[in-house]
Parts: structure tokens; C-alpha cells; sequence
């Protein structure tokens, strides 16, 4: 009887972790800021435990942060294999097909979260945006060509690095200068708008207007209404007040060409 | 406020208590710190405004920004702000996630720009270790 305890207690200390325990750890680990040890974690526990939801989803969940799009998808692919309604996966592939410009596959997979869970805000607020990047790709696709817009007309200013004048279709309608990239870069603009308008609609706010986006060594300026949309880049070091005056200036501009 | 958080670093790992700086701000109405897959880390907001869905919101809006910023294209940007005629948010990017302010019209833009620089600055020294 004795013997049976001392090796019950011996055996209990050499026990390795359950899954279940390694990935409670490597939540701890996630909320430290320990990522990659966290999802190094996670990744041994699923090799004893393949099939936990649980797992795979914390996988996606910490790759996500990481910026690891492609192994976020398979982990929530798996998710989706195990359980094929469950929304937090869905709503990880939904967010990834936004990101990669698919939102016809990101309305279908929140349809199918939402027709499972129809209190899902989070869904709501995405189909939304869904919702209006595939209208916008619709009406570009209906809308009548560009006559183009004469750049001399528009008074770009000199500091200006690029620029952009699109219309909410995500029609290019002017860029300068015009590379072979202006129209993705105009549908990308179109989206940021149409994402930011969403959050201000959520925010309690009115429809975006004026936007600023620093980034190491520029600094975009965007304006727009609900017809069209304008952006000026300019060197980090042009006083914001000055890019403004200049968006504003050839804004009036753009808006003249377009009536 | 801004020397408030340069003064303490360890705030850049509690993320709670830097969002209860920054919303110190004059003209700042509330705020959420939220992971890049979209779940809310913190979150201040008025009480008619719903935490999650604008969470959601604003990591998507800061993930295509990372992924298309400051050009719009692929690159790196420290901050945003966008507009509306009753109000702006701001959004600011760091390792573990984004931080967003919504703020009245007559927010100072230089005041909260340097408050949030700060903040990511702390976040990015402290989750760097």
C-alpha cells in the first residue's frame, strides 16, 4: 500500500502535461507577450492532440498576431474541418479573404457564422464592409469608362509626391504619376475608405472625410465624399498644415473636373 | 500625459493602464486597444458604442494598412487618423496590436499625435524584450 502511493506520487511528477494544460500555458504565454513561445507550445500539444478545436484556433489566433496570414488560415481551416460552424474560424478566414481582396468569400463564410450564432457583432460589422467592396466592384464594373482629367487643370502642387483621384466605384480617374500599379492602388484606397467609414459608422461618427496616414518618410492625405476620393503623398517633413491647405485646393479642383 | 507615459515604461506592457493615459487627452472620448485578429485587449468607449464590433473594425482597418500603408501600398505606419464632420479616430500600430482614440472635432491632432507616438514607442520597447 505504501509502495503503491510513493510510485502514484513518483509517476505523478514525471506525468507530462495534457494538452489541455499546455494550452492554458500557452495562452499565459500569449497574454506575457511570449508569442512564438506560445505558438511553439501550442504547436507540440497538437501533435499529441490534433483534433482540439481549442488548439488550432489559439493557433490562428497567435499567428494572426504574428502576421502570419498563410498558417492562420490552416489552423482556422482546421478549425472549420472539426467544427464547420464555428464562429471565431470563420470569422479568422472572413477577415483573411478581406485582406487578400476576396469579399465574396468573406460574406459567404460570415453568412454561415451568422446563420449559426446570429448575435455575432463582430460578423455584422465585417459583412457590412463586405458588403460594400463587392457593390463598389460591381458598379465599376457597370460605370461608363474615364475621359481622363488634365493634370495642368488640377494645380498639383510641387512638393506632392503622388497622386490619386478616384471615384468611390474605385474607377481611376487621375494619377500621378500613372504606373502600372495606379489602378490596384486606386482600389486599395477605395477600400481603406470604405473600411474607415465603417469604423466611424461604428464609432458613433459621420461618414469619413478627411483622412491622414503617416508612415517613416511620407505622409498621405486623403479626402473624399460620397462620390469620390483624393489623395496627395507628401515628404514627412511639409508641414500638415500646408499639405491640407494643398489637398483642400486641389480637391475643389478634382470636384470641379468631375461635375 | 505624454510625459506620463515617456516616465513609466512599464506601462507599454500594461495596456489597460496606457489606454487609461491616453484617454486623459483633452477631447478624447474613449478608446480600445485591440489584437491583430481583432479581439478586444481594452477598451473605454462611451456607453452607447459597442466594443467588439469596433474592434473588429479597427484591426481590419489597420491590418490593410499595414499591409498597403503609408502609400497605400506595403510599408510600415506608426499612425493614422480619419475624419468625419462630428468626429476623428485615431489608430496607431504596435507589435501586439493597435491602439484607436475616437476624439471630438476640436481634438488637438499635434497633442494626441505625440501622446500616441509615445504610447506606441512604449508598447514597441516593452514587447520587444
Amino acid at each position: 500500500m505504501v509502495f503503491a502511493r510513493i510510485w502514484h506520487m513518483i509517476g505523478g511528477r514525471r506525468r507530462q502535461p495534457t494538452s489541455a494544460q499546455m494550452f492554458r500555458q500557452a495562452q499565459r504565454l500569449r497574454d506575457e507577450g511570449r508569442f512564438e513561445h506560445a505558438a511553439e507550445l501550442v504547436e507540440t500539444a497538437l501533435l499529441s492532440d490534433p483534433g482540439s478545436v481549442v488548439g488550432h484556433l489559439l493557433a490562428g489566433s497567435l499567428h494572426m498576431t504574428l502576421r502570419e496570414t498563410g498558417q492562420a488560415r490552416t489552423s482556422f481551416e482546421r478549425v472549420v474541418a472539426l467544427e464547420p460552424t464555428q464562429p471565431r474560424a470563420l470569422l479568422g478566414l472572413a477577415r483573411i479573404a478581406i485582406e487578400e481582396g476576396e469579399p465574396a468569400t468573406c460574406r459567404e463564410l460570415l453568412s454561415r457564422a451568422l446563420a449559426r450564432y446570429p448575435d455575432f457583432p463582430e460578423a455584422r460589422a465585417l459583412l457590412e464592409v463586405a458588403r460594400g467592396l463587392e457593390a463598389s466592384a460591381d458598379a465599376k464594373g457597370a460605370a461608363a469608362p474615364s475621359n481622363g482629367i488634365r493634370a495642368d487643370r488640377l494645380r498639383l502642387p510641387a512638393e506632392s509626391r503622388e497622386a490619386l483621384f478616384v471615384r468611390r466605384d474605385a474607377t481611376l480617374l487621375f494619377a500621378a504619376p500613372r504606373g502600372p500599379r495606379a489602378e490596384a492602388v486606386a482600389a486599395s484606397a477605395v477600400k481603406l475608405a470604405r473600411i474607415a467609414t465603417a469604423m466611424l459608422a461604428r464609432a458613433g461618427l459621420g461618414p469619413l472625410r478627411h483622412a491622414v496616414i503617416e508612415g517613416a518618410a511620407e505622409t498621405t492625405y486623403l479626402r473624399t465624399d460620397d462620390a469620390a476620393l483624393l489623395t496627395l503623398a507628401f515628404d514627412s517633413d511639409v508641414k500638415a498644415a500646408t499639405a491640407v491647405a494643398h489637398l483642400e485646393r486641389v480637391w475643389g479642383s478634382c470636384r470641379s473636373e468631375l461635375a | 500625459m505624454t510625459a506620463a507615459i515617456l516616465e513609466r515604461p512599464a506601462l507599454g506592457r500594461d495596456l489597460r493602464g496606457l489606454l487609461a493615459e491616453l484617454l486623459k487627452l483633452e477631447h478624447i472620448t474613449g478608446g480600445l486597444v485591440v489584437a491583430p485578429d481583432g479581439l478586444t485587449i481594452a477598451a473605454d468607449l462611451p456607453r452607447e458604442i459597442e466594443a467588439e464590433p469596433l474592434s473588429a473594425l479597427a484591426a481590419t482597418l489597420g491590418r490593410e494598412l499595414e499591409l498597403r500603408g503609408p502609400k497605400l501600398r506595403r510599408g510600415t505606419f506608426p499612425m493614422a487618423q480619419f475624419a468625419s464632420v462630428s468626429g476623428t479616430a485615431f489608430l496607431g500600430s504596435t507589435p501586439v496590436g493597435f491602439i484607436m482614440l475616437l476624439g471630438e472635432p476640436r481634438a488637438d491632432w499635434d497633442a494626441i499625435r505625440a501622446g500616441l507616438r509615445a504610447a506606441v514607442g512604449a508598447v514597441y520597447r516593452a514587447w520587444a524584450r
